[in-house]
């Protein structure tokens, strides 16, 4: 019998047998799938290694200033007012009632089925000479006072005011199930509501909260069409016009790098501030929170309040578009179009699905895996959603030309058979870079469900002579079928919205109604951008609302 | 209900993937294009009906379809490349993704300072780049150069596109080409020290705020103008009725024109189609079409311009190769960004 | 039937040690019962046990195969071993005879033996109900029932009472255990209260920081404790210090640790080795009575006497037949 000394047992040869006896398939396939998942930033980091090209000391000099320094303001602003925003709302809309709050529950999403680009479209043909505020003040007979948003403010309001809805839901989410019993707590001791709530309530909200702040920052450092429609140069432009109007993919790599770091800091923040406050995951308390009436003027107020972002983010858009729509709509509406529409739907339900799959075969392979390191490994998957589109595209179009470079030579040395590329330009990398992009969307709402069950429901069922597939099967599935849902519908939402990558990657008989929307719009034909990018609001709407009752029934 | 909600789904996908499947005799062409004009849509369907020949087309910006074609190599599927400026085409060369072609009717049609020289690429449609002004505020006899434009006297009046629009950089390159790099470096800070606003914008945009009083004279692409007159907005309207064409540099190099070209691959697995496709967009039905829907200059000097153009007149232009406008883009952005034109 | 040896286990790699080298053998038929503070590795032994932790040191041995050890690891679902979990863990989309008969699946007479089951736990009529619809003494006795359907050959069950109030808990231990024993099934439960494990355990199991510290039937751990937390785990126990010992002038062995229980102190009584004390704060208890003391050295003590009335004078000692030694 050994003696059981503490250095002995972790030598590294214990260790290694240990890694040995707990090796098991899982710890293969969860390094595969992230493998595959970072393939394209792995392709891009290797290419970092060729070294900055040229203009990258003209970048520095002349330009990195700028891009910091715009980014840095859309990050801060966009913070500040996609917090007040959706914070706001949310208590409101949470511990109140007032007349339509039913109506403004759901229409407060209704900002996320609307592309940021096309809000900023909208918003610069309001706000334009000869716009629609023009025209309303002239009508009115007022003197004309241009209010000018094609600056970074501007920017900064129109992305705030469209991807506040993360925040919104997040908050109210923990609102709705977690705030009562702390509000009960607080209240006996004396405490009044205004200082429970910011005492108490939203610091322990903080995570939800934050987690969808994220959410906003990583689409705001993504953004490409607004923030080049409205002539603001961040890291994202810098990275396009490097990569394409410079010609130095060098440059515009280690920009991405830069901007890889930037958000890589932002998640660690998040997981470290998450970490903290690990309690919060535990049961504070379910209960439904009581809604509080007040007096018709305080409820006039509310409803005021709450309405300004339904109405700025969703109806003034909406409105713009369809008077756009009413102009155009005999030169763009065609059969041809409603195949474009079928076509969207049906990739974007392609790619949801096997985003859903993905995530869900990556969190519950890393679950099974033993090895620790491992585990932790998988999270690295969401890091896609912090790389632009069209960085990602480049990132998938190397190694898929590589493989099939080398895949049609096989085929040609084997059985002399010539082809074409088959899997670069096809519809299989379209979708590989989807999900590269877009794991995150799905992972998150995927596992947070899934932390919500109690990790002895599973041991018990293995106590019980079942597996970890069939447990997956008759007890886990079943149990976080909301998150899974949820991840299928904001990946779908997301892909009828994407513009960048579908740009690049997309097969040769493929288009989508978001580029569709993107070609009129930067062709300066931007009023006929209006009827596909309704259609994307339309599709979009239905989902959204569906999985906002999702949300409101748990 | 959720398992119709599934087959529906399932209804919606099987569907949409119908159109993958081709046959591989089926005779194409494949064009990789950055211009997207319901025109455009019509001259592919007219080619077809016309030769039998599919056209494939993949849109993308000039920049992303070279950076496409480098990553394909040899294997890729491009037949044609087409793209809204000379610099781009030249770049394309550059990159050692076009073939040189002979061909008679392309020879012929098609004035030489409006292709490459090897016969590398062939511009379809002419656009000149013109300054516009406020038609109450600015009288023609003000206006003269390029070069003008950056003296003293229109300190504030000017409005002005991005420097990352590929139409000014072209305008640059022209000036470096015409002058020399100092010359332009210092052209581009009095643009920058002229400016009544920030960059923003399209053309058509540049050509509001002129009329609103946000600044006197803009630079735009003749076409944009042509088609604002005849825009779906009444206020498009309004705006471009209050501005005057004027076509600069008549008395020294001529105003600076451009081409939307095409190319033929180099690793065309179509090559014959192509060549038949690019002498098609040069023939006088698809000229028509072009000068008449889209307001470009035919590049087929016998054939007659838009009524509209037509109210503008003839102009000299600048007849200088459009290759060195390629050439000297990098230099111009560079010195763009030097000077702080955002 | 099963062996441990060596067993060892640390979540950080090495520097704290959740349980340390631990061995022993349990006999088949037996129930054992695990005892220990929070913290003291109890729940990581049953886990080890169970097969959904793995050992960093040692190995395990079930009916005399090896199903734990640093080479190999026989996963959780093919021994045969039957957990009750603290929280109970029914599956919450089934109902009470579909969790049941989740174990016993691939069965030939599965409806017959969860049925059989069911009625040995006395819920056969609730079985098409849900769990969250049922109390927690009736959860408590479905998750028995659960684990003990596939016949296990071992039956573990983690804090199985601590969830419910007291009058439940004794209740509800006496019957589960009279089921357990019925069905002659080798158990091992866990707790940290030793009035459970005292009443049903055949033998008892002290893990104290990760060690076990002793395993001996209930009137062996009472009576030779082997050392003073194991007796202090079975009632209160004063310490007899160097100074204690000269105050009550018992002199003792110098290389021992020597403790006296409270029950065996005598107030007022004759004894052998006695001395004087004040009372300063009395507390009643019930049928005892807390005596808050100093002794003439100064020295605190608090002990507990059946005598109601008290002067605040007393006299306290012991008979050297109640002094308990341990080796320190």
């Amino acid at each position: 019998m050994k003696q059981a000394g503490s250095s002995n047992i972790f030598s590294i040869k214990n260790r290694l047998l240990r890694l040995k006896r707990d090796s098991n398939r899982w710890s293969l396939i969860t390094l595969f799938l992230v493998f595959l998942i970072a393939l394209p930033v792995i392709s891009i980091a290797f290419k970092l290694f060729d070294g900055p090209g040229e203009t990258w000391p003209h970048m520095v000099k002349n330009l990195l200033v700028q891009y910091l320094s715009n980014s840095f303001y859309l990050l801060i602003v966009c913070s500040f007012l996609v917090l007040l925003f959706g914070i706001t709302t949310s208590w409101l809309v949470s511990r109140f009632e007032f007349p339509f709050r039913k109506q403004l529950e759901w229409l407060l999403i209704l900002p996320l089925a609307i592309p940021s680009y096309i809000v900023a479209y909208a918003y610069a043909g309001i706000f334009d000479y000869g716009g629609t505020l023009e025209l309303l003040q002239r009508f009115l007979g007022i003197e004309f006072t241009r209010i000018d948003i094609m600056n970074r403010f501007g920017l900064a309001f129109v992305l705030s005011i469209s991807l506040f809805p993360y925040v919104y839901v997040s908050a109210r989410a923990f609102f709705l199930n977690q705030a009562n019993n702390l509000l009960e707590a607080s209240r006996v001791l004396g405490v009044s509501e205004w200082n429970s709530f910011f005492r108490l309530i939203l610091p322990l909200a903080r995570p939800a909260i934050i987690a969808g702040l994220i959410l906003v920052l990583m689409e705001v450092l993504n953004d490409y069409g607004a923030a080049t429609y409205f002539g603001v140069s961040t890291f994202t432009t810098g990275i396009f016009r490097s990569w394409f109007s410079l010609e130095e993919p060098e440059t515009a790599i280690y920009l991405s790098a830069l901007l890889i770091l930037i958000v890589f800091a932002l998640i660690l923040f998040e997981k470290w501030q998450r970490r903290k406050m690990q309690f919060t995951n535990a049961k504070i308390g379910n209960q439904r929170i009581y809604r509080k009436t007040v007096s018709k003027k305080m409820q006039l107020l509310i409803l005021i309040i709450v309405s300004f972002p339904v109405l700025f983010g969703f109806l003034l858009p909406l409105c713009q578009l369809l008077y756009w729509a009413f102009l155009t709509y005999s030169a763009v509406f065609e059969y041809e179009f409603l195949m474009l529409s079928l076509q969207t739907f049906g990739i974007a339900i392609i790619t949801a699905a096997v985003t859903v799959i993905a995530a869900t075969a990556l969190i519950f392979a890393s679950k099974w895996n033993r090895i620790g390191i491992i585990k932790n490994i998988s999270r690295l998957g969401v890091l896609g959603y912090a790389i632009p589109g069209a960085v990602v595209a480049i990132g998938v179009m190397i190694p898929t030309i590589h493989l099939d470079k080398w895949l049609m030579g096989v085929l040609n040395s084997a059985f002399s058979y010539s082809s074409g590329f088959l899997i670069h330009g096809t519809l299989i990398a379209l979708v590989y870079a989807y999900v590269v992009r877009f794991l995150a969307v799905a992972y998150n709402p995927i596992e947070s469900t899934t932390l919500k069950v109690s990790d002895t429901i599973p041991d018990a069922s293995k106590t019980l002579g079942v597996g970890n597939f069939k447990t997956f099967f008759k007890i886990e599935f079943p149990l976080i079928k909301t998150g899974i849902l949820s991840g299928f519908i904001l990946v779908f939402i997301d892909v009828l919205k994407e513009l960048p990558l579908t740009l690049i990657l997309k097969p040769f008989h493929i288009n989508t109604l978001a580029v569709k929307a993107f070609e009129y719009a930067s062709d300066e034909r931007v009023m006929e951008a209006a009827i596909p990018s309704l259609f994307i609001i339309f599709t979009a709407m239905l989902p959204v609302l569906f999985l906002n009752k999702l949300l409101v029934n748990k | 209900m959720q398992n119709y909600l599934v087959i529906i789904l399932v209804a919606i996908v099987f569907f949409s993937c119908k159109n993958e499947t081709k046959k591989d005799d089926v005779k194409e062409v494949n064009v990789y294009t950055h211009r997207h004009y319901e025109s455009d849509q019509r001259l592919f369907k007219m080619f077809e009906e016309q030769t039998g020949i599919k056209v494939n087309v993949i849109n993308a910006s000039a920049d992303e379809l070279i950076q496409k074609m480098n990553l394909e190599g040899s294997k890729s599927p491009a037949d044609v490349l087409i793209t809204v400026d000379a610099g781009r085409l030249h770049r394309a060369k550059e990159n050692d993704l076009l073939q040189s072609v002979s061909s008679g009717s392309l020879n012929s049609t098609i004035p030489s300072h409006l292709k490459d020289t090897e016969n590398y690429w062939f511009g379809v449609t002419k656009r000149a780049r013109v300054i516009v002004y406020a038609k109450d505020r600015v009288t023609p006899e003000e206006l003269s150069t390029y070069e003008d434009l950056a003296s003293e006297k229109w300190n504030k009046r000017l409005i002005i596109r991005s420097s990352g629009n590929i139409y000014n950089q072209s305008l640059m390159a022209s000036i470096i080409v015409n002058h020399d790099e100092p010359f332009a470096k210092e052209w581009s800070a009095g643009i920058v020290s002229n400016m009544a606003r920030s960059p923003k914008g399209n053309d058509r945009d540049q050509v509001k705020a002129v009329f609103a009083g946000e600044g006197d004279v803009t630079i735009i692409n003749t076409y944009y103008l042509g088609n604002m007159l005849e825009s779906d907005d009444p206020e498009e309207v309004r705006a471009a009725n209050g501005i005057g064409v004027f076509f600069p540099n008549q008395e020294t190099t001529g105003t600076h024109i451009n081409v939307s070209g095409a190319g033929v691959a180099k690793y065309a697995p179509n090559k014959e189609n192509a060549i038949r496709f690019i002498e098609f967009l040069v023939s006088t039905e698809a000229q028509k079409i072009f000068a008449l829907s889209n307001h470009e200059y035919p590049v087929n000097e016998d054939l007659p311009m838009s009524d509209i153009l037509q109210t503008w007149g003839n102009f000299k232009e600048d007849k200088l190769n459009l290759s060195l406008l390629g050439k000297n883009n990098k230099n111009a952005v560079i010195l763009m960004d030097e000077t702080g034109w955002k | 039937m099963l062996r441990i040896e060596s067993l060892s286990k640390s979540f950080d790699k090495g520097k704290t040690f959740a349980l340390k080298d631990v061995s022993f053998s349990l006999k088949e038929g037996d129930v054992y019962a695990i005892v220990g503070e929070s913290g003291s590795g109890k729940t990581t032994l049953i886990r080890l046990i169970a097969g959904l932790e793995s050992p960093d040191h040692g190995f395990i041995e079930l009916n005399g195969v090896q199903v734990s050890s640093i080479k190999k690891m026989v996963s959780p679902e093919k021994r045969k071993i039957g957990l009750v979990f603290q929280e109970y863990a029914l599956f919450p989309h089934l109902t009470l005879f579909q969790n049941i008969l989740y174990g016993i699946s691939k069965q030939k007479n599965k409806t017959t033996r969860a049925t059989e089951v069911l009625e040995l736990v006395g819920l056969a009529e609730m079985k098409d109900r849900y769990p969250h619809q049922l109390s927690g003494g009736q959860q408590q006795r479905v998750a028995l029932a659960r684990a003990l359907a596939p016949n296990p050959s071992l039956l573990i069950l983690d804090e199985p009472f601590s969830n419910l109030d007291a009058m439940l808990r004794a209740q509800l231990r006496n019957e589960v255990f009279d089921i357990v024993k019925k069905a002659g099934v080798t158990a091992i439960f866990v707790t940290h209260d030793t009035q459970d494990a005292l009443t049903v355990a055949d033998e008892i199991l002290i893990l104290q920081k990760g060690k076990l510290v002793q395993k001996d039937a209930a009137a062996n751990l009472y009576t030779k404790p082997s050392s003073v937390y194991v007796a202090s785990l079975f009632g209160n126990t004063i310490q007899l210090s160097k100074e204690l010992q000269s105050v009550f002038e018992c002199p003792l062995k110098a290389d021992c640790c020597h403790a006296i229980r409270n029950e065996n102190i005598a107030i007022n009584d004759e004894c052998e080795y006695v001395t004087n004390a004040t009372v300063l704060k009395k507390t009643f208890m019930g049928s005892d009575t807390q005596l808050y003391i100093k002794l003439d050295n100064g020295e605190h003590l608090t002990v507990i006497t059946k005598h109601s009335h008290i002067d605040d004078r007393i006299t306290i000692g012991f008979n050297s037949k109640d002094v308990l030694e341990f080796k320190e």
